[in-house]
Formats: C-alpha cells, sequence, structure tokens
C-alpha cells in the first residue's frame, strides 16, 4: 500500500543513500564528511516518518555534531589545515568492495529470515515513547548501553593518545 | 486545522517583529545610536548591493550555508511557547527538537565559513566548531535538570510546571550556565569569535556581500530571539504572569533577555578560544552535574 508515509519514507532513505555515495565520491574531506553528515539526518528524517520521534529527533541532533566534530578530527590530524586541499577518500578498494558485498548480504539476510514477530498496528504517542525508551535505557538495556558508551570513549581517548606527537617540555632531553 | 494555522501565522508575525526589535537594539547597543528604521535601511542597502560570488568557492556550501542558519533557526522558534495556544508544533520531544534545530547553526556555519574559500571565513568557521564543543555540553545539561522538573520535554508542559516557582530561583547555577552557553551559541559578545570584527574581518560574514549577508545577518537575528526565547520558556516562566494577557508577558521577557543578551558582553574583551573552552570544561560541566543532582534531590524531598 502506497501511502504519503511510505513515499516519504522512500525519498529520505533515498536520500540517506545518495549522500553516502556522495562521501566516496567527492575529494574533500569536508564535503565528504557533510555528506555524511547529512546522509544520516536523512536517516533521521526515516525516523520520523516511521512516527519515531524521540529517536529521530535524537538522531538529527547527534549526527550533527558529531559528524562536525569528526571533520574537525579529520583535518586535524590529515596535516591539511583547514582541509583545503584534495584527498582520495576511497583506499583498499579490493577488500572494500569484499566487505560490502558481504554486508549487504547479511543484511538482507537478517532482513528475509528473522522472525520480526506481528506488525505493530497501534503506535503508542510520542510521549508514551519516551517514557517506554527511559524504562528500556534504565532497566534491561542499561549494561549493554552504559559499556558501549564507556569502550567509545576509551577508543577515543585512546585514538588521540596514539594519534598526536608527544611534545617535550624545555629542559627535557 | 484552521485553528493551528492561524496560531503558526501569529507566532511568525510576532517573531519578524521581535526579530526587527532586537536588530535595533543590536544597533543601539553597537553602535550607540537609537534608530528605529536603521535595520529596515539596512537590509534595503544590503539587498540592492551586488552579491558578490567568490572566485573557485563551493557553490553549494556558499549558497546552503545562510539559509540553513535561518532554517535552523527558525525551526527551533516552531518549539516555543508564545502563550497556551500560540505554538507552531507543541512536540512531545520539543526541548529535544530544540537541541536538534540549534545543532545545525553549527552545520551552517562551517559551510558558510568552508564555503567560500577564503582564509578568514574558514579560520572562523573552525572557530565555531571549537567555540561549539565548549558550549553545547552547558546547552543540554540545564535543560536536562529543567525537564526533570517538569517531567516532560514538551515546552508547555515545562512552562507549566513553573506555575509555582520560576526556575530561575529554583535552578539558578543552571539558568547561569545555560544563558553563558547561549551567548556562545548566538556568538554574541565576549564570544563571537566567528564573527570576531578587528580580527578577521568579520570571518563567516567577509566573503559575503548583498542579499546572501542579509539572510546571514536575519539568520542570526532569529537565532539571538529564539535563545532568548528559549531561556525564556526555560528559566523565566514563559507567559506566567498577572494582570496582562500571556504573550504580552513572553513577549515583553524575551526582549527584555534579547536586549541583556545584547549588552551584558559589550563591557567585556573578547573571550579566547582555548579559555572558553577550559571554563566550560573544567567549570560548567562540573556545575552542570552538581546542579542535575541537586535538582533531583530537590524533585524528589520537596516536591513543587
Amino acid at each position: 500500500m502506497m501511502t504519503a508515509q511510505m513515499i516519504f519514507l522512500a525519498i529520505f532513505g533515498a536520500a540517506a543513500v545518495w549522500f553516502g555515495v556522495t562521501v566516496f565520491r567527492t575529494h574533500s574531506m569536508v564535503r565528504s564528511a557533510l555528506a555524511l553528515l547529512f546522509s544520516q539526518t536523512s536517516v533521521g528524517a526515516m525516523f520520523l516518518t516511521m512516527q519515531a520521534e524521540f529517536l529521530g529527533v535524537l538522531q538529527m541532533m547527534m549526527m550533527a555534531t558529531e559528524m562536525s566534530v569528526m571533520a574537525i578530527f579529520m583535518v586535524m590530524f590529515m596535516m591539511d589545515p583547514g582541509g583545503m586541499g584534495e584527498m582520495n577518500m576511497t583506499h583498499q578498494k579490493r577488500l572494500s568492495l569484499w566487505a560490502g558485498a558481504i554486508g549487504l548480504l547479511v543484511a538482507l539476510a537478517v532482513v528475509y529470515f528473522v522472525d520480526w514477530g506481528p506488525e505493530a498496528v497501534t503506535v503508542p504517542g510520542a510521549a508514551q515513547q519516551v517514557r517506554y525508551l527511559g524504562f528500556e535505557l534504565l532497566g534491561r538495556s542499561m549494561f549493554i548501553f552504559e559499556s558501549a558508551g564507556l569502550t567509545i570513549l576509551t577508543a577515543m581517548i585512546a585514538a588521540t593518545a596514539v594519534a598526536i606527537t608527544p611534545v617535550r617540555k624545555a629542559g627535557e632531553e | 486545522m484552521g485553528d493551528e494555522i492561524v496560531s503558526s501565522v501569529l507566532v511568525l508575525i510576532s517573531l519578524g517583529v521581535a526579530v526587527y526589535l532586537v536588530a535595533v537594539l543590536e544597533a543601539w547597543s553597537v553602535g550607540g545610536r537609537f534608530r528605529l528604521a536603521g535595520p529596515a535601511y539596512a537590509a534595503l542597502s544590503l539587498i540592492g548591493r551586488e552579491s558578490i560570488l567568490p572566485r573557485k568557492s563551493d557553490r553549494l556550501f556558499f549558497e546552503a550555508g545562510p539559509v540553513l542558519l535561518l532554517m535552523a533557526a527558525l525551526l527551533s522558534v516552531a518549539v516555543i511557547p508564545l502563550s497556551p495556544d500560540l505554538i507552531i508544533v507543541d512536540l512531545a520531544t520539543g526541548a529535544l527538537f530544540l537541541n536538534a534545530a540549534l545543532a545545525y547553526v553549527l552545520v551552517a556555519l562551517i559551510m558558510a565559513g568552508w564555503g567560500p574559500n577564503g582564509a578568514y571565513g574558514m579560520v572562523a568557521g573552525w572557530r565555531f566548531l571549537g567555540q561549539f564543543i565548549a558550549y553545547a555540553m552547558l546547552i543540554v545539561m540545564p535543560i536536562t535538570a529543567v525537564a526533570m522538573r517538569a517531567e516532560s520535554l514538551a515546552t508547555t508542559a515545562i512552562v507549566t510546571s513553573q506555575e509555582a516557582l520560576w526556575n530561575i530561583v529554583y535552578q539558578p547555577l543552571g539558568f547561569v550556565l545555560f544563558v553563558v552557553a547561549g551567548m556562545g551559541l548566538t556568538f554574541l559578545p565576549p564570544f563571537d569569535l566567528p564573527i570576531a570584527k578587528g580580527d578577521l574581518a568579520g570571518g563567516v560574514e567577509a566573503e559575503y556581500s548583498g542579499a546572501r549577508l542579509a539572510v546571514l545577518r536575519l539568520g542570526r537575528m532569529v537565532l539571538i530571539v529564539a535563545v532568548a526565547g528559549a531561556t525564556v520558556t526555560f528559566y523565566l516562566g514563559g507567559w506566567l504572569g498577572p494582570v496582562f494577557p500571556p504573550w504580552v508577558w513572553n513577549a515583553g521577557k524575551i526582549l527584555a533577555v534579547s536586549a541583556a543578551m545584547l549588552l551584558s558582553g559589550r563591557y567585556m574583551p573578547r573571550v579566547r578560544e582555548a579559555r572558553y573552552l577550559a571554563i566550560c570544561w573544567k567549570l560548567g560541566v562540573p556545575l552542570a552535574l552538581v546542579n542535575i543532582f541537586l535538582v533531583g534531590v530537590i524533585a524528589l524531598v520537596v516536591p513543587i
């Protein structure tokens, strides 16, 4: 059934894919990062069309900030102050193609072979969704989210520590 | 449906008036002369002037930057209630939506700064990203405490939760942090690093002229009104007040907050990027956590 909801979902989905392709077709770190940003924003818009208001708004907020921060990290560590220079955004092409193809197959397999349960007929109101999500995050899923958050933080600090050159103070060897 | 359209139009008209008045106030605070027709003349002269396109610019970023800034500011206005009925959309996640919309101010300034392929703009755009890293947590964490008291993210529920006591008294720490972060977000002095007059020759605005500059400046004015509106909604009881109708109270408070934000920074030297980052992370973030803890304890012990 083609409803307006489906049409908008398809448009935002296509936008997400198109921006995703742009990430690798451009030759600039900044354009690439912002294309990734808008790709993720489109995914947020898809959440909104699927009536998951909190998730959609959260996705849009987090991705706008995260991708911009990623952009400045790229620019800082790539010896290209300002990100004005050209660079090829693809590397390890053979490996990437294989990884991409296998990833696609796995995703399709999950889509078709997983039992998704009965279709939701009514969607709870946005405020109710926030409430359910809160109980989920601070209950059953708390350990998963906390450990994931801590892992990401550790990875960020470790990556930065590895990437920067140690500065010796005057007077040291 | 008809009522919603009427209230949306009314909100937009009042936004237009507020933006104009804030522009008058800004010109007054900068130039020292009160001219009611000033912004109209300035807008006309900008629109009449040639809008120069820099050579080798990234056309898409260059054109999209100012428009995205205006859009982000307008979207954040959409969830600010002027009175119980005068609101464009009363989202259940209003306070979070406001945050999400304001996050795109950063994206807009990076695009506008990087797009023209000029040194001043580019430096200013990246500077704003640094500034963002400083203020971002201090926008989100005080709002968390506000939502904790209201037990809702809807902006109308946040206003009604302050019926007994405004949040400025209930959580003064959060108010101070939010205003300092809000001034960073609207890049008002002393946090005007991305347009730094006399330092970066206008920064993000340096390469813009004519109608495009007019859109960029308009976007910033709407942004100032939006952040003032958010401050009033979250901390100063929104439309609450005796005798006068709700919208009068709200409009008066928003204009007063805008004026305070415009004036207060004028008497301080511009804060350096590193210093702003240090203050926000070493002092601001711990204070914001203390604020969340205190509000949590108060909300559990003495519910008002």
